[in-house]
């Protein structure tokens, strides 16, 4: 193995990446995907009520609704507005706080309460606004509660809210299109277009090529890992690592994306791979969105062993110490799918060197 | 031999193609079944009522007067001690039944609150109740003491009638596999336009277009060919589907032309997608876009209201609101009739598009 072979190759395929349709795929589709899910739809997977105001005089409710966690609360401009958008099922709920509304409160002049509820909304998001909008009067009005309320958390210290555990879904994501489409399908090509065999005619070998590719891999896999838990505001805990975990499962990706690339003859080939396999290293994903299911099943499968430290660094902060043994046994499974990669190689160009 | 009797010599050759094309073949039987298992799998109810444990000793029927005045959306269920209501908030075994939150009043509670004395009221709530509802459950505790204490609202109540705008759904909201049924229609529909750029890219890469121009075959024929075809297939494929989500109601021949709007408007796009592909891989990045961008109308469609207005101006969102309506109760086609007409001038266009697309990729090999 000559390292400036590989290079050479490795500059070569970084040259003409970006012409490759999966080398575009590999960079915008993590960014799509996050934005989707967790931009353009908002708390969709974790929606919060969402309740209009209509503020004319600067309301002592308004300030404390805008204060408050888990109520998605939007400033209107106008009543008519604010009816038409509540009625379209924009908001499940609309307020109207009119000018000195406050003073008539606390004057024990009972204002009218011109609150308005969506006829799509859910009847508990009725409830929780209705009832919050209440009690929020009342301390405008003043008025000592007759009674404490003492709240205790009970159940997991350790819940996340879905969001977060939507996370391992897009690195895992961004993981296999980077580190497993790219590598598979840039040698695939070459030996569709026979390009792979015109480059074993100079003196670059076939594991020399390999490598190549599977650094091309490897580093789109990481960047594009890292910008994916940027993007989800998912970079937290320990940065060395995090690092080392995104590392190693780049490394299991290409991998798993030079198998394919050197088991398969064309491209449909690869694609029926593809849709195949992939169900199964996508599997352990859906655990995390499902805590209630049995956490032992995605212990089978080789993939759990490089999202969930990622998902334990980044989401929980975990650190080296908490996560070792499972890069251990992700390192473990590396080492399988290289032997694997050799054995497989070596018939590869026993193919090739027969024509 | 008349043009007709040509290009249904090309549209057998087409069938007899796709159905050579394992693939797509094994992937549209495959998400036809996917989609069916999934949709008779999520639940047929929408769940919105707040389940509330609460121990009280005489309180149960002050609670339930109090709960009743409200709207629907609320569940008392009384446990008969606070050690039970604490064991069924944390899910241990044996309890009659798990809650996620709780309220344990005090045993003098009900005379401390008509007197107006102080008292401490235990909510109990599991770590995944969200703030809100946490909120709303201590203001709930609270206006439930105010009620008992004989305090008056510091406001006056909207009338009912005039609180709810629009459709009142509560109790009857349509459930999350109804709002499915776009989403999957649209999707399958879509992947048989994948399947048709695929056949085109590669009748364009293996040149049998060209061999075809050699026979009687004009141009015109052939793209009457691929554009029956593509919607043909994309068609019977959308009412299959439909069929066995039990789709159709009264108004079905609404239905049946939203479907077809679709199929003229996804073939459009697989010939765009076909004539614009050098390869099998080029194709599926260039369906793949058009998918991902026709596919948000079908995801705004699961919750209506969450996503920003400018959704309405991409291509689908005419076909995927009809077909939201249509399966949704409504049954007369002014419900429609806006939908339609912006699905039909959409269909206008990428149609168009792809007509002239592939006769000058044609034209140019």
């Amino acid at each position: 193995m000559n390292p400036l072979r590989v290079w050479r190759v490795l500059r070569k395929d970084l040259a003409l990446g970006p012409r490759s349709p999966f080398f575009l795929w590999a960079v915008a589709i993590p960014v799509v995907a996050t934005v989707l899910l967790q931009v353009v739809f908002g708390g969709l997977f974790a929606p919060k009520p969402r309740l209009g105001i209509v503020d004319d005089g600067a309301s002592e409710v308004a300030v404390a609704y805008q204060a408050m966690d888990g109520i998605a609360v939007t400033m209107v401009a106008d009543e008519p507005e604010l009816k038409r958008l509540v009625e379209q099922h924009r908001f499940d709920a609309g307020l109207v706080l009119p000018a000195g509304f406050d003073d008539a409160v606390r004057s024990g002049a009972k204002p009218p309460l011109r609150f308005f509820l969506s006829g799509g909304s859910l009847a508990s998001n009725r409830i929780v606004l209705a009832v919050t909008t209440i009690d929020l009067v009342r301390a405008v009005e003043g008025s000592a509660p007759p009674v404490d309320v003492q709240m205790e958390i009970l159940g997991a210290a350790d819940w996340l809210p879905l969001s977060a555990r939507m996370v391992p879904l897009l690195v895992m994501f961004s993981l296999m299109i980077a580190g497993m489409f790219l590598p598979a399908t840039a040698l695939v090509e070459e030996k569709e277009r026979r390009t792979l065999s015109a480059l074993l005619v100079t003196p670059v070998k076939l594991p020399e090529v390999l490598a190549a590719k599977a650094l091309l891999g490897i580093l789109l896999a990481l960047v594009m890992g890292l910008v994916t838990l940027l993007l989800n505001n998912a970079l937290g805990g320990d940065v060395g690592t995090l690092l080392l975990a995104m590392v190693v499962a780049a490394l299991m990706s290409d991998e798993v994306g030079l198998l394919y690339g050197v088991v398969s003859r064309d491209m449909k080939a690869l694609f029926a791979l593809f849709k195949g396999l992939n169900i199964f290293l996508l599997a352990p994903v859906v655990f995390y969105l499902f805590p209630e299911w049995p956490q032992w099943i995605p212990k089978v499968l080789p993939t759990y062993w490089i999202i969930n430290p990622i998902f334990d660094v980044a989401v929980k902060g975990a650190g080296l110490g908490s996560v070792w043994i499972q890069l251990m046994i992700a390192l473990a499974i590396c080492v399988v799918l290289a032997v694997a990669i050799v054995s497989l190689t070596r018939r590869l160009e026993r193919t090739l060197a027969a024509g | 031999m008349s043009r007709w009797g040509i290009i249904g010599a090309i549209i057998r050759k087409d069938l007899v193609e796709f159905s050579r094309d394992r693939l797509w073949v094994f992937l549209s039987v495959l998400g036809l079944v996917f989609y069916v298992v999934l949709f008779w799998l999520t639940p047929a109810n929408v769940d919105e009522t707040l389940v509330v444990g609460v121990h009280g000793e005489g309180l149960e029927q002050a609670l339930e007067q109090y709960t009743a005045g409200q709207a629907k959306g609320i569940r008392l269920v009384p446990f008969a001690s606070a050690e039970e209501l604490r064991a069924a908030v944390e899910g241990a075994p044996g309890t009659s039944e798990r809650v996620l939150m709780g309220i344990a009043f005090p045993d003098d509670f009900l005379a401390a609150a008509r007197e107006g004395r102080g008292g401490t009221v235990t909510v109990l709530v599991d770590a995944s109740v969200p703030s809100e509802t946490r909120v709303a459950l201590s203001a709930f505790v609270r206006e439930t003491a105010y009620a008992l204490a004989g305090d008056d609202l510091p406001v006056t109540a909207p009338d009912q009638q005039t609180v709810i705008l629009g459709p009142d759904r509560a109790g009857d909201q349509i459930p999350f596999r109804d709002k499915m049924r776009p989403f999957f229609a649209f999707f399958v529909l879509l992947v048989e336009a994948m399947a048709l750029a695929s056949l085109v890219s590669t009748e364009i890469q293996d040149h049998t277009v060209t061999a075809l121009l050699v026979t009687p075959a004009r141009t015109a024929d052939i793209l009457v060919a691929k554009s029956t075809v593509g919607t043909g297939l994309a068609f019977s494929q959308a009412v299959i589907l439909l069929l066995a989500l039990r789709a159709f109601g009264a108004n079905w021949p609404a239905l049946l032309l939203t479907l077809l709007l679709g199929a003229i408007m996804v073939t459009g796009l697989g010939m765009i997608a076909g004539a614009a592909g050098k390869d099998f891989m080029g194709t599926l990045f260039y369906s793949m876009l058009f998918m991902i961008a026709m596919v948000v109308p079908a995801m705004a469609a699961l919750y209506p209201g969450l996503a920003s207005s400018w959704v309405q101006a991409i291509p689908s969102y005419g076909v995927v609101q009809a077909i939201f309506a249509l399966t949704t109760g409504s049954t007369a086609w002014g419900d429609v009739a806006r939908y339609l007409l912006m699905a039909l001038a959409w269909c206008l266009v990428l149609f168009g598009i792809g007509l002239l697309v592939l006769k000058r990729k044609v034209e140019s090999l």
